[in-house]
């Protein structure tokens, strides 16, 4: 067998994108494998009339307007794919929490701004917040620390206690420690399904993280929706001298002595040095690598992990403006109730939550759609097996039905109307998911956090829980999980571990 | 650096778990089953059944109607299609059809009643298909297409179809010749109860002897309890019990209700003739819906259309599946179109611009691509890619596309 490429990728998502990108970048002939005929997997967009919808994109983390740069906008401009025009937003997030006792809360970008908000919705919270970005500080510069490798012990328990601390410890342990009054935690942990775990499930460490990401760098959208991005990448690896196959989809992972050496796409054996794969860890086990080849701890470790959360996502183009509609934030969370938990819950049913989020780019980008128009995303989320019943021919009043109520929730809670100017509706399910990213139960997140399986402890373990040689994974099972710059970052730092393999002949 | 917050306050929490995370960790994953994780979920299957890429079918009966046919496709089980997907009343298939004219995708309106796709027996499609004078798939599908011949479908595709919150309860048609079919499995859903509206077909024929499917459809009036009903109207023979001239605004206003939206489905002069009678009654763009027109004509007769081409043959250079093919293009040939005639396979569903299936890469050489038409996404423009099936060569291009079925070696 002769070695065809360096590296193959299999999965042209976010996770690689940025892998092929880097790999090619760094000298190594690549092939990127596709089964779709566009790249991007997740990030992705789709036209219907006169609108160009965003398919999954909530706010991109860690890009930052000039001359701030975060990871994501670095390697884009790494990769060369600088030609993609980002937009920022001026607020983090409205919440609004419906009926009495209830709020809504319009949180700025900034620190001291959101902190302000923060003490003037919960007096008295101002110290706890501010407590809650030190603390995101200091865990980025402890990170800065671990990172250089071989941390000694004697300097991490003198210098880095707290953030020992709050990696081990939920987000709702670390705040109630900080005395952080209940109402003021409610609105903070808001983003937390960003993450899928509640605050009672999700370590503050990457909690703390992704909000100050969000509010020191201001969350981003790319200007012609993400398949901006995704073009703009692709393009990228083929001026490295990458190859992209679309319509390809991998059947096999060739693999043999615990060693991984090629795939099959079309019946046809080709063969590489080092295989990154994009695809769903489960999928990657269940259907692409040979059974006898699997160490089990590959096996335990996928069964010890939950499927991450599924959505409903309802489109809408509009024939008014935002403006004419009364919309003037981005992000809107419409919550059932105040807690994380109690609404995760609330989630693990195909009965109406209560629970979307409402997003509207024309606040961000105005002309993301024609004068006088402006589109809508809502999204809500679903935990388990809920659509375990549905039968082809009620599916479709089910996704009707579940619309109609994230619409006229949304319609109560901001106070504004809708329904009469819908020109266009475009409704996503599980199955749509599924159909479009072939994921169990159509996740698009990976699998779901959880203390023992953080951000920090896949991270720590990337190396040792890919026991096949020369088989590495990203996206959104990689080490930092689910959303679009974990999923950049991830591919990035696949590649990175593969560029570094390739020098040193492993 | 500055600390807000009072370090006495999470001193409580311990460093212990911290220390303890990895063998924590082991211990969960220790714990689990060393067994294949399940990855397929009822989401998965629903699909998988909805949402097949390709269906195998065979052609179990043909019905003749003069200068049309319907054919009944079932599902072909010897080639792995156990059931066919069900489907939205107005939705189509793809057709790959290869014979000397070309190698191509045509797409059919599913002119049944969604519900005959279910069930384990006698599950079927209906297609119904009208000779066409330009058209040489209809012709090659009238004339050769026999009882039993396998053909190879897509899964249901496109967006003609009724949708609440969107559309009005009412729907009045505009249907021409064998545009009639959608609507037909429209009225054949709404009388099954699966669709939840009403609907007035004002259906344009030449004469009356003429009309595709009177007869079926008068059935279905019949069973409707009034929800569904027919007004014929003829342009070419005045008779009584028909309206006579064409699907006007006059007309339109005579039968529709107060509100209501207006769907159009036919030859492609209808949609531009919808679209002012719509203009005429005040209707909003939310309320006009067309069914995808088809091949573009006349590209020639915009007029942004580049100066100097009209007439003209290019060269094109199609890289696909790691070869490179030149062939010949006329400047009134649609990039599919040119690449089809060469028996090349290029993969296309919509031909109308829209659904993006066909989606390829310009390499080289300048295109036109009709404005409306132009069913690409924003960054497509920015970095050049096209949808052959709406786009002309306006000199010599070169290509990418990337083929669903491949040629094997």
């Amino acid at each position: 067998m002769s070695r065809q490429y360096d590296v193959i990728v299999v999965g042209a998502g976010n996770g690689g994108l940025a892998a092929g990108g880097i790999t090619s970048k760094n000298g190594l002939s690549t092939l990127v494998l596709e089964r779709h005929n566009i790249p991007g997997g997740s990030a992705t967009s789709f036209r219907r009339g006169r609108f160009e919808f965003e398919t999954s994109l909530h706010e991109l983390a860690e890009v930052g307007p000039n001359p701030f740069e975060g990871t994501v906008r670095q390697l884009f401009d790494e990769l060369g794919a600088k030609d993609v025009e980002w937009h920022f937003e001026e607020n983090a997030f409205r919440v609004v929490l419906p009926g009495e006792g209830g709020f809504d809360a319009t949180l700025p970008t900034g620190e001291e701004a959101f902190a302000d908000e923060m003490e003037r919705q919960v007096p008295g919270c101002r110290e706890s917040v501010k407590a809650v970005f030190d603390l995101g500080r200091h865990a980025i510069e402890a990170i800065g620390y671990l990172s250089k490798g071989a941390p000694d012990p004697a300097v991490l328990q003198s210098e880095y206690a707290d953030f020992m601390r709050i990696a081990s410890h939920t987000t709702k342990e670390v705040l109630d420690a900080l005395h952080m009054p209940k109402r003021a935690q409610d609105i903070l942990v808001t983003y937390w399904c960003y993450l899928g775990a509640p605050a009672d499930q999700l370590d503050f460490l990457y909690y703390a993280l992704m909000l100050i990401l969000y509010v020191q760098l201001r969350p981003a959208m790319p200007k012609m929706r993400s398949h901006e991005m995704s073009l703009a990448l692709e393009k990228a690896i083929h001026e490295h001298g990458g190859e992209i196959w679309y319509n390809s989809e991998v059947e096999r992972i060739l693999v043999k002595d615990g060693k991984a050496y090629g795939v099959v796409v079309d019946g046809k054996e080709i063969y590489a040095e080092h295989i990154i794969c994009n695809s769903h860890m489960g999928n990657a086990l269940s259907r692409l690598l040979p059974a006898e080849e699997i160490p089990e701890k590959m096996l335990k470790l996928a069964n010890a992990r939950d499927i991450a959360l599924s959505f409903v996502t309802v489109y809408l183009g509009m024939n008014r403006s935002a403006e004419e509609l009364g919309i003037h934030d981005y992000s809107n969370f419409v919550i059932p109730c105040a807690d994380s938990r109690e609404q995760y819950n609330r989630c693990c049913s195909i009965e109406d939550s209560g629970y979307a989020i409402m997003n509207c780019l024309n606040t961000v980008i105005p002309e993301s759609s024609p004068e006088g128009t402006c589109t809508l995303f809502f999204t809500t989320m679903y935990y388990g097996d809920v659509w375990k019943d549905v039968k082809p021919e009620e599916y479709k009043k089910l996704k009707i039905k579940i619309a109609g109520e994230i619409i006229e929730n949304c319609e109560k809670a901001l106070g504004i109307t809708l329904k009469p100017y819908i020109e266009e509706i475009v409704i996503a399910a599980p199955p749509t998911f599924a159909r479009y990213l072939m994921t169990p139960r159509g996740t698009p997140y990976g699998y779901q956090f959880d203390m023992w399986d953080s951000m920090m402890m896949r991270t720590m373990n990337v190396e040792a829980e890919e026991p096949i040689k020369h088989l590495r994974f990203c996206g959104a099972c990689g080490e930092r999980g689910d959303g679009y710059s974990s999923a950049y970052i991830s591919g990035m730092n696949t590649g990175l571990r593969t560029v570094r393999d390739a020098k040193e002949g492993k | 650096m500055k600390y807000h917050y009072k370090r006495d306050a999470i001193k409580p929490l311990p460093i212990k778990p911290f220390l303890n995370m990895v063998k924590d960790r082991n211990q969960v994953i220790e714990r689990a089953e060393a067994v294949m994780p399940r990855t397929e979920f009822n989401a998965n299957i629903l699909a998988a059944k909805l949402h097949p890429e390709i269906q195998y079918v065979r052609i179990s009966d043909i019905k003749d109607h003069g200068d049309a046919k319907t054919f009944i496709l079932v599902p072909d089980e010897k080639r792995g299609t156990r059931e066919l997907a069900y489907f939205r009343a107005g939705q189509y298939i793809s057709v790959s059809l290869d014979f000397e004219g070309g190698t191509m995708c045509k797409p059919y309106a599913i002119r049944s009643n969604p519900k005959d796709a279910l069930g384990e027996k006698n599950n079927h499609y209906m297609i119904t298909v009208k000779r066409n004078i330009t058209g040489l798939a209809s012709d090659y599908m009238l004339d050769c297409l026999k009882v039993g011949d396998e053909l190879e479908i897509s899964g249901p595709l496109g967006e003609f179809y009724y949708q609440k919150f969107r559309d009005e309860k009412h729907v009045v048609a505009l249907a021409g010749g064998s545009g009639i079919t959608p609507f037909y499995s429209m009225a054949a859903a709404i009388v099954s109860g699966i669709e939840d509206f009403d609907l007035t077909i004002l259906y344009g024929s030449r004469t009356s002897e003429g009309i595709l499917l009177k007869d079926e459809l008068e059935e279905l009036e019949r069973k409707s309890d009034g929800r569904v009903k027919v007004v014929h109207v003829l342009s070419h023979e005045e008779k009584e019990g028909y309206e006579h001239g064409f699907l006007t605004a006059e007309l339109i206003a005579k039968y529709a209700p107060e509100k209501y939206s207006l769907f159009i489905c036919g030859p492609k002069p209808l949609y531009a003739f919808g679209d002012e009678q719509a203009k005429k009654l005040g209707l909003k763009r939310k309320s006009v819906r067309k069914e995808l027109p088809g091949d573009y004509i006349n590209p020639q007769k915009n007029e942004d259309y580049p100066a100097g081409i009209e007439g003209k043959t290019f060269r094109l250079k199609v890289h696909i599946g790691g070869k490179i093919t030149e062939i010949q293009i006329r400047s009134d040939q649609t990039i599919l179109q040119a690449m089809e005639a060469s028996h090349i396979k290029a993969p296309s569903h919509c031909r109308s611009g829209e659904c993006g299936w066909c989606h390829s890469k310009l390499l080289s050489g300048n295109v036109y691509i009709p404005q409306d038409v132009d069913g690409r996404r924003m960054a497509d423009l920015k970095f050049g890619w096209i949808h052959p099936c709406a786009a002309y060569a306006a000199g010599d291009a070169a290509i990418e596309v990337y083929p669903v079925i491949k040629e094997q070696d």
